[in-house]
């Protein structure tokens, strides 16, 4: 690992914290490739890399939401709970299968919402929903 | 709650954390406000992680020294990205996820 590499991989970490804390995602969409195109490692051992720096950064973050009240956390143990079984299967289908097709169709589906969601940010009296918890 | 089960089968398979799926969700399906949203999703993030994490590490396809460094300032990204949620309005904020879920869309389709 070159002294530019480790620079590198530590900016690219603290984005994708920022993103993480702030969007309520992962950050393995910016992580893994920059762990492929950057470091050039394989793609499986981008995403495995992925997935493990994304426990400690959505612990923090999750921490330091729920010290300001915005955690619903019974809807987070059900979705994780959930998400525990289709992660276990993804990664076996993963493992094995190139994930070509699937990834242009979740593409397709993520331009949809994105669009919605600039829709909503940007139309004057759409409501933005009612508090958690209620 | 099929969203869990769908985010979690999209986490381990493309090695992201599944709140691109568990977000929408929580704002257009549970009407919880974006903050809530993104907070909310961090939560089970965690545990979907650790899933798919292990079932990497297991078929020994993890890189760890760079896993150590990325995470070292992640965490510390992470506690930054949620303070600076309180400085953004919710309509920013839905601003900003929809864009970045467009920039997820092109990285995704390449």
């Amino acid at each position: 690992v070159t002294a530019l590499e480790a620079v590198a991989t530590a900016l690219f970490g603290a984005l994708a914290g920022i993103l993480s804390g702030l969007l309520g995602v992962g950050g393995g969409i910016v992580m893994v490739p920059y762990l492929g195109l950057a470091l050039g490692l394989d793609q499986h051992v981008a995403e495995g890399t992925s997935l493990l720096v994304i426990v400690p950064t959505a612990m923090a973050g999750v921490l330091a939401h729920a010290r300001r009240g915005r955690v619903d956390w019974r809807t987070g143990r059900l979705l994780g709970i959930l998400g525990v079984f289709g992660a276990i299967a993804g990664a076996q289908v993963a493992l094995v299968v190139p994930p070509t097709v699937l990834r242009r169709v979740f593409a397709g589906f993520l331009v949809l919402i994105g669009i919605r969601f600039l829709r909503r940010s940007l139309s004057p009296s759409k409501d933005v929903g009612a508090p958690a918890g209620e | 709650m099929l969203i869990g089960l769908l985010a979690g089968v999209l986490s381990g398979f493309l090695g992201v954390g599944g709140g691109i799926l568990m977000v929408p969700a929580l704002v257009l399906l549970f009407r919880f406000p974006q903050s809530a949203a993104h907070a909310t999703s961090l939560a089970a993030i965690v545990p979907i992680g650790l899933a798919g994490g292990i079932s990497f590490a297991v078929a020994g396809e993890v890189a760890y020294l760079p896993a150590l460094v990325l995470s070292t300032t992640s965490i510390a990204g992470a506690v930054l990205g949620a303070r600076l949620m309180a400085r953004i309005p919710e309509r920013s904020l839905q601003g900003l996820f929809g864009a970045a879920l467009l920039l997820a869309a092109v990285r995704l389709a390449l």
